[in-house]
């Protein structure tokens, strides 16, 4: 190894080229800083690179596979439908591919640095970044740490990417698995189980709890269509072993009637994130980590070192693009000397199942552990004229709201479309809407967006396309 | 009994230092009449009796800081029978007598911690350093809205104590000499001076004004000569010795009625430029705390010399950190006095709402012509900044002018007087 002698000066170095980092490193360019960047392996982070784009390739492809199958009833005429395997891998390598390149190109255009070796922090004001051979020091006047989560899989699973799959592994089969069990509840599991058991598989979903964590009228309407769409589920069930002998996986749980098994040809195993502070020499920066080893961080992303930011899945709160996307822009803004803050409140929840699920705000329950005076109001797809034409009437969207003001608390949504609808609420919340605020305006029709017209309205059991008795605007302490 | 309670004597006031008790145990006291001084951040203020009566208790002592709200005294009231003195659960009524408080803090929040204003409002706060948490809103369902923003940042610089500190904010080429709580810190040599109180005080208004207005800063120099022969004079003659300075308010004031819109306010809101009917001149005053700015009052029903009696107090009350709410409101135009530390220049920083603000610099012997032939005068010169959405560059120069005019001719300030 070659150590190199010249310390090199950096107005702002930004570890980690996810979304976290490369967009903060794109806000510190366009704010006039100079920018470098420094990523391991690919820009785009686990994102773009293993996670939500590689798994929505999959799910979009699945869902849209659903839909072909129902298109003799619109009058198009197809032969036999097939789905093959190696085609959606190479579109996936496409996507990924264009992506990535369309981020570098954004790095280029922006005349940010980009630099690929592992850096990690020789001091308060140094970091060493290592790319095989070579060891470069460069001297930093800030730092946006932006390194990501890898994920820890229970104790008991070892993926071996065959027969026992894990989140980088789940979604690149080549053939449809005869029965994939899924142990976890979690977006990615109920991707995974939605997606091959529309390819034919069957499936059987192990979960430690009963609930899916969205509001309960969502998870028993996710429920009702997994059971229509006849996937196994076994609630409240804790995994204990698996047996793995390369073709056939054997897993023992214990369920509240007590031990039991099953067996199938693959096993999904969802894994918790993990920030990924390792090696990164956190320590000689002096910068704190809490107890579950996550960097403490505040409204404005800054760590307990004052030259030294954090942001995305190294911080507390959930490990998502969507959180690392604006913290790395609120980190950038602050390096840049202008305002910003972050708030974790209105963060949309997504799955991409099909039905979609898409949920922001407090669910039912929360709002009422909050202690406010909830009233809530559901409306079913089968009552709006769009989901008819489009042959998507499973789904329901439901809106809770504070009964004492009438400011919306919370969207909840399953069915089709329901990831572009949740962007209504996100920012009816934001703005501390309240019911009126979304019953008066025009809303296109015949569209999906009506729902939450019928939904709003439904609070004072007013909406048009729903009996009296369905309307379920219902209050409560 | 009645409960005398710290109460907020500027909006914004969370807690005070008790620094002295006006009365002792025991003491009858009369309505209005002061028990307590209490000493905020930024002023020092005393708590008036509610009622008249006698001191039965003080609760808090002297030293200890207590948060808007506290029992400081309690007080059996005038007429009230003297003879249960410690019987607590006799129905002896109490009354707790708190003044209006203008900080809602006791205000339950919901756990969610959600904050109730559309992001582009939580911007404003943001970059106006305003934690929103604090502001109480006033928009629908209670949310906060700009104007409950705006709002927030006004009260937070007009209290009685604070308005000091607005003012001083606005005098930017007089910085304080920076000698005030240095610590030093026992790790390293560096040394540390506290960020709080009027310096931040002085920061926020001064923050404050530079973002809100554009600033412009007009240069021109005056020749003094003749107005500080014209004191001379009058020294001479056995009167009372008079500050060239009270002069120059003099001729401010002269100047302002020509060009009233130096003494107004605009209102954006309500699109329109208030020219104020009063003068009363602001003056930034250097104290061991930082910048203050007493305002001398009605300056234009004063005589040079009752302007020059009305200086002295005041500034010496800020020196005393004596100054009241009274001495500290109401200004409609800020003076900046620098000359006598020294300075050539500045661009003094406007005393927000006012559109203007003048510094005065260093007097100095220097070669000019008159009558072309080079002659020694006395020089000053003159910093304006004003606000260019109220005014523009020819008024402000036609100000100054004007202003120049008197001083260099005192006889003119003649026809002026009433």
């Amino acid at each position: 190894m070659v150590v190199g002698e010249l310390v090199q000066e950096r107005d702002l170095i930004v570890i980690g080229g996810g979304p976290g980092g490369y967009s903060a490193a794109i806000r510190a360019a366009q704010l006039g800083l100079d920018v470098t960047l420094i990523e391991k392996d690919y820009l785009g982070g686990v994102c773009l690179n293993e996670g939500c784009i590689p798994s929505k390739v999959f799910t979009h492809s699945t869902s849209t596979l659903a839909e072909t199958r129902k298109v003799s009833q619109f009058g198009i005429q197809t032969g036999e439908v097939s789905f093959n395997f190696t085609q959606m891998h190479a579109w996936r390598d496409q996507v990924v591919s264009g992506l990535r390149k369309g981020v570098e190109s954004l790095c280029k255009a922006h005349k940010i640095d980009v630099i690929y070796g592992e850096a990690s922090f020789l001091s308060d004001d140094r970091i060493g970044v290592e790319c095989g051979h070579q060891f470069d020091t460069y001297r930093f006047k800030q730092v946006i740490l932006a390194t990501g989560s890898t994920y820890e899989a229970p104790i008991w699973a070892k993926p071996d990417h065959r027969c026992m799959l894990d989140k980088t592994s789940v979604f690149k089969l080549e053939t449809v698995p005869e029965h994939l069990i899924v142990s976890g509840s979690d977006y990615v599991a109920l991707e995974a189980a939605f997606g091959y058991r529309e390819l034919g598989a069957a499936v059987t979903v192990i979960m430690e709890t009963n609930s899916f964590g969205f509001d309960e009228s969502i998870d028993k309407e996710l429920f009702r269509v997994m059971k229509k769409q006849k996937m196994a589920v076994v609630k409240n069930a804790r995994v204990i072993s698996v047996e793995n002998d390369g073709d056939r996986v054997l897993i023992s749980y214990e369920s509240t009637k007590g031990r039991e098994e099953q067996a199938g040809s693959h096993v999904y195993v969802s894994s918790v994130s993990k920030p990924r502070i390792k090696n990164l020499g956190l320590e000689r920066a002096g910068v704190q980590v809490n107890e579950e080893g996550y960097i403490d961080v505040n409204d404005r992303a800054e760590t307990n070192v004052p030259s030294i930011y954090a942001v995305g899945d190294l911080t507390p709160g959930p490990a998502l693009a969507i959180k690392a996307l604006k913290q790395g822009k609120v980190a950038a803004e602050n390096v840049g000397g202008k305002q910003a803050t972050f708030d974790l409140h209105f963060i949309p929840k997504v799955a991409h199942t099909n039905p979609p699920v898409a949920s922001v705000g407090l669910t039912e329950i929360e709002a009422k552990e909050q202690g406010y005076a909830v009233k809530v109001s559901e409306f079913a797809y089968g009552g709006n004229g769009f989901a008819s034409i489009t042959g998507n009437k499973d789904g329901k969207t439901k809106i809770v709201v504070d009964e004492t003001n009438d400011v919306l608390l919370g969207f909840h949504a399953i069915g089709k479309g329901a990831v572009e609808l949740i962007s209504n609420g996100v920012t009816a919340l934001e703005m501390a809407a309240r019911d009126e605020d979304l019953s008066y305006p025009y809303y296109p029709h015949p569209s999906l967006n009506e729902n939450w017209l019928e939904a709003v309205e439904g609070l004072s059991g007013k909406a048009i396309h729903a009996p009296p008795a369905r309307q379920m605007a219902k209050s409560g302490k | 009994m009645v409960e005398v309670k710290l109460h907020d004597v500027g909006e914004g006031m969370t807690e005070g230092e008790i620094t002295e008790y006006l009365v002792k145990v025991g003491d009858q006291v009369k309505v209005d009449q002061p028990l307590v001084e209490v000493q905020t951040d930024k002023v020092s203020a005393e708590l008036p009796s509610p009622v008249a009566g006698t001191v039965k208790e003080i609760l808090a002592k002297v030293g200890d800081v207590v948060t808007v709200g506290t029992t400081v005294i309690i007080l059996e009231k005038e007429g009230a029978s003297v003879s249960k003195t410690k019987d607590h659960s006799s129905k002896e009524k109490e009354e707790p007598i708190s003044f209006s408080m203008k900080i809602d803090k006791s205000q339950s929040k919901r756990q969610s911690g959600r904050i109730l204003a559309t992001p582009y409002t939580r911007r404003i706060a943001l970059e106006n350093s305003v934690d929103i948490e604090q502001v109480s809103g006033t928009g629908p369902a209670g949310r906060v809205t700009d104007e409950d923003v705006f709002r927030f940042m006004k009260e937070e610089s007009t209290p009685a104590t604070l308005k000091l500190s607005d003012k001083k904010s606005e005098q930017a080429p007089v910085d304080v000499a920076e000698k005030r709580e240095e610590v030093s810190s026992p790790t390293s040599g560096e040394k540390t001076i506290p960020y709080r109180g009027r310096r931040k005080q002085i920061g926020k208004k001064m923050t404050h004004s530079l973002m809100t207005i554009p600033h412009v800063t007009h240069f021109d120099e005056v020749d003094v000569t003749n107005v500080m022969k014209l004191r001379d004079e009058l020294k001479a003659e056995g009167i009372k010795p008079v500050s060239v300075a009270a002069f120059y308010i003099k001729a401010l004031v002269f100047a302002l009625k020509e060009y009233p819109v130096f003494n107004a306010v605009l209102n954006e809101e309500k699109e329109e430029i208030v020219l104020k009917s009063d003068y009363n001149i602001g003056l930034a005053t250097d104290t061991e705390e930082g910048l203050i700015v007493p305002v001398v009052k009605g300056a234009d029903r004063l005589s040079i010399t009752a302007i020059n009696d009305e200086m002295k107090r005041v500034m010496n009350l800020a020196k005393d950190n004596k100054l009241s709410k009274k001495e500290l409101t109401g200004g409609t135009f800020t003076v900046s006095n620098v000359g006598p530390l020294g300075s050539t220049g500045a661009t003094p920083i406007i005393n927000h709402p006012e559109v203007a603000l003048i510094a005065f610099h260093k007097t100095k012997k220097m070669p000019a012509v008159v009558n072309d032939e080079i002659v020694i005068r006395q020089m000053m010169n003159m910093s304006m900044s004003f606000d260019h959405r109220v005014a523009d560059g020819a008024t402000a120069v036609a100000f100054t002018s004007r202003f120049a005019e008197l001083i260099e001719n005192p006889t003119k300030m003649m026809l002026e007087m009433m």
